[in-house]
């Protein structure tokens, strides 16, 4: 296992530097130059140029990559364009907000999946298995940001139960605060993931049902609930991990729709301003980060299977 | 084993939430001014005279990008520097109204000016503000390494204006020619404290911009990146103590969203757009303000491009003639509310404007017979339109309608905003002929001169006509105001004329204030920057 772990940490350094020279190309070969947002019609040409000097843009792309990779190697990631804040400490400030709002998002998600989506597969094509179908549908197709905006409306604006934006409100620091901030864009969230979770599960739980092993455990005298919480579980958790692992990617970019709709000061808003303004060492700098999420969530889901099923042990 | 290893994962879950949760505790104690926007807070009895206390949130679009006013262009940024750092003085319909300067004198040759300080100012830290820092403001500009946007507008004719000290409260401003517009350039510049930058090798990246030392109303409180930025109130503010407390700056990226917020009551002051305001009217808890931004939104036509289609003014006269102003404003603005018909170049918050000039509109006959009498047949023009800017896409579908009624064809050439950006604004471009955008340039109409100049650095129109060349350079230089004046009325006449752009509307703002507040008119109303007075401002 050990050696499972520092192998695949080991092969993420050439994926990571395949990652950021895409990155790069494609933000060179992309339309409109950063130089522009800071450009007023009443600027004068030679202030234009001088900061597009002063930028080291006006150097060719290559020599740009270069000059960021040597000082990424050395760690730093640079100042951002447009606010000349260092990238690094940016990204911190607002790291603790996103991983709290995923976490928060898949743990939601997980942990009301598992008993829908067995209860759904347990009592296949009744009534409860049809409503939550029916949720699940909804919530596959509805897009984020409309779902966002109609929470908003019943929740902040109709009901007055929970603040409508932000992490926090003005001046006041407590936990609690920023939960109640939270629920909304934590539900938005999870939304999605529940529905898609809550399909594999019920799906998984059928074909399970049809199992010798429960069978057995019926012939054994054991109940409906304990069959399925201690031995379906166990079997339907596994396509649940790889699932995890894989909507990492779709989580960075539902987080990327749920705080810019929610005004959460995470990275994914960040994200948002960095490409309007083209300011590639904030870009660059996200980008690793989230491929960096991406390569290790799914490492820990390597070493969760590992883990729920022994025979995958070691990753063979 | 397999229970103990689940346990752990979902530990260290709970424990991602946890730290995001408590992040930032650490920081001020709650403040007694929060939670003041709730409904129950605010049943107060509505009087005329200002009270004092309380807070105001000014919803804004995005983070700053800088709270020091020598590094901020943005919107957002200016805003905020507005409270945190008073301006020397500001101009509003020509007349001058003194912040920290008490007066500002020409000489006779009009070489020299001298900016006297009102005594006893001070910086929010309670250090002395006096000519050094004025000084040290401006040599900070001049520097070429200290990289402020304001750096070309302290040259005339590559020569720099120098900052000289007289005494502690005296500065004298010695200029290399007469330049008229040296007014509109110092009305831009908020002083910086010397004793905080002083040292600074780079002011622009300097860590102290993130606790601001300004000289404002408000002074630097709170902020928390991608939330919010709070200032409270300065005490010693020259202009007498502010009456609210505090002022947050909530950030608020999605539109929609902050639309909600402001009827919740979580926003008390944002800017609307046209077909948002019904609905924020319909609540009836809202000012709504719409003000000139001083913005002229115009089409524009490229001259110089590869066909050369629109090298001729009475090509430039017909498709004028095509379309009708009104027609487009309703078609962009919703309706004639928020923008006033355009003829001028210059807006009229700007000196020596006058909308009195020949204007092109509405006679499709005459475009016909204008092509005609130019020899053009089967013409193709090509538009350039930003893809999801809802006014330029309804506008360039208009247009393309209108021209094929006089028998011209418009293809509509879409791009991503970024691009059209690089293509307007590169005077090499030659492979369009029309484009949508608009301008704010101040009030001083020598700004206007990169414009409409031949030699221009935005003369995007591509525009020549060697007696506007003459005439804007005059009047640059031209210090006797009635000379000046009859200079730029006559580039104005010629301009309109030439028909280099087709000038649609001078645009209006929207903002919708909460009736909570009072004090709006005083504050004074200012394109971009919402507020030009936030210490005016109270809660009922």
């Amino acid at each position: 296992m050990k050696r499972m772990i520092i192998r695949r940490l080991l092969q993420t350094i050439p994926m990571l530097f395949f990652v950021s020279v895409v990155c790069f190309s494609m933000i060179k070969l992309a339309p409109g130059d950063p130089v522009l947002s800071f450009v007023t019609p009443n600027m004068h040409a030679e202030d234009i140029e001088r900061i597009r000097h002063n930028l080291g843009l006006d150097q060719p792309a290559y020599v740009q990559y270069g000059i960021w990779l040597k000082e990424v190697l050395q760690g730093n990631f640079g100042y951002s364009l447009v606010n000349h804040q260092p990238v690094l400490d940016q990204i911190t400030a607002r790291l603790p907000a996103t991983a709290g709002l995923m976490g928060s998002a898949i743990l939601l998600a997980v942990l009301l999946a598992i008993p829908l989506g067995l209860l759904g597969g347990a009592n296949r094509n009744r009534w409860v298995d049809k409503t939550i179908n029916f949720f699940s549908y909804l919530g596959i197709s509805v897009p984020l940001f409309w779902l966002g905006i109609l929470l908003i409306y019943l929740f902040a604006i109709h009901l007055r139960l929970l603040p409508s934006m932000g992490m926090r409100t003005i001046g006041v620091n407590s936990a609690w605060d920023v939960i109640k901030h939270g629920i909304l864009p934590c539900v938005t969230l999870a939304f999605g993931f529940l529905a898609v979770y809550v399909r594999y599960i019920r799906s998984s739980t059928i074909s399970q049902l049809k199992e010798e092993y429960v069978q057995i455990q019926y012939a054994f005298g054991s109940n409906k609930r304990t069959v399925l919480f201690r031995h379906v579980l166990k079997h339907v958790m596994l396509p649940v991990i790889t699932l995890l692992g894989l909507s990492m990617g779709d989580l960075v970019a539902g987080a990327i729709v749920t705080e810019s709709v929610f005004s959460w000061p995470g990275i994914g808003s960040l994200g948002m301003t960095a490409v309007r303004g083209m300011d590639y060492p904030l870009i660059m700098g996200i980008t690793l980060l989230s491929s960096v999420m991406l390569i290790l969530g799914n490492l820990l889901a390597d070493i969760l299977y590992g883990i729920v099923d022994p025979r995958i042990k070691g990753g063979r | 084993m397999l229970k103990r290893q689940t346990s752990f994962i979902v530990l260290i879950l709970l424990t991602l939430l946890v730290t995001a949760c408590s992040s930032g505790n650490n920081a001020a104690s709650p403040s007694a001014s929060a939670g003041g926007n709730s409904p129950a807070a605010t049943q107060q009895a509505e009087t005329g005279t200002p009270k004092d206390g309380g807070s105001l949130i000014i919803g804004v679009a995005s983070d700053p990008v800088s709270l020091n006013p020598l590094y901020a262009g943005d919107r957002v940024s200016l805003t905020i520097d507005q409270a945190l750092f008073a301006p020397l003085f500001q101009v509003n319909n020509g007349k001058k109204t003194f912040y920290l300067a008490d007066s500002l004198t020409a000489s006779a040759d009009n070489l020299t000016y001298t900016l006297k300080l009102k005594d006893g100012l001070t910086w929010h830290d309670g250090q002395k503000l006096t000519a050094d820092d004025v000084v040290f403001t401006v040599d900070s500009i001049l520097d070429e390494k200290q990289n402020s946007f304001l750096r070309e507008n302290f040259f005339v004719n590559g020569n720099p204006i120098k900052a000289v000290k007289v005494d502690d409260l005296t500065v004298e401003f010695k200029l290399p020619q007469v330049s008229p517009a040296f007014e509109a350039t110092l009305v831009q510049v908020s002083p910086i404290p010397k004793h905080v930058f002083e040292n600074e090798a780079s002011i622009e990246k300097s860590t102290k911009n993130a606790a601001p030392v300004g000289s404002g109303a408000f002074k630097f409180k709170e902020y928390k990146t991608g939330e919010y930025v709070t200032l409270d109130r300065f005490d010693n503010y020259f202009g007498g103590k502010p009456h609210l407390d505090s002022v947050t700056y909530r950030i608020a990226k999605d539109t929609n969203a902050a639309n909600l917020a402001l009827q919740n009551g979580e926003i008390n002051v944002k800017y609307l757009d046209p077909q948002d305001v019904s609905t924020i009217q319909a609540t009836n808890n809202f000012e709504i303000l719409p003000y000139s931004e001083g913005r002229l939104a115009y089409l524009m036509f490229n001259a110089d491009s590869n066909t050369g289609a629109l090298a001729k003014k009475e090509v430039r006269q017909a498709l004028s003639y095509a379309l009708s102003r009104e027609e487009i404003i309703q078609t962009a603005y919703t309706s004639g509310e928020y923008a006033d018909p355009a003829k001028s170049f210059l807006t009229p918050d700007a000196l020596f404007f006058t909308n009195d000039v020949a204007s092109f509109d509405n006679d499709p006959a005459k475009a016909k017979e204008l092509l005609e009498a130019a020899g053009v047949k089967n013409l193709k023009l090509r538009f350039i339109v930003q893809s999801g800017n809802k006014a330029q896409e309804a506008v360039s579908l208009y247009v393309q309608q209108k021209l094929k009624a006089i028998g011209v064809e418009v293809e509509l050439q879409n791009m991503d905003s970024s691009a059209w950006v690089q293509k307007f604004i590169d005077l090499k471009s030659t492979d369009f002929e029309i484009a949508m955008t608009g301008y704010i340039m101040g009030y001083d109409p020598d700004a206007y001169r990169i414009l409409y100049t031949s030699t221009g650095s935005s003369n995007y129109a591509r525009y020549k006509n060697t007696e506007v060349d003459k005439l804007l350079n005059d009047g640059a230089g031209e210090a006797d105001a009635a000379k000046r004046e009859a200079l730029y009325k006559k580039a104005q006449e010629l301009v309109a004329d030439d028909a280099p752009i087709y000038p649609i509307a001078y645009t209006k703002t929207v903002v919708a204030v909460s009736k909570e507040y009072g004090g709006i008119d005083e504050a004074v109303l200012k394109p971009v920057v919402i507020f030009e007075d936030l210490s005016k401002v109270y809660k009922k």
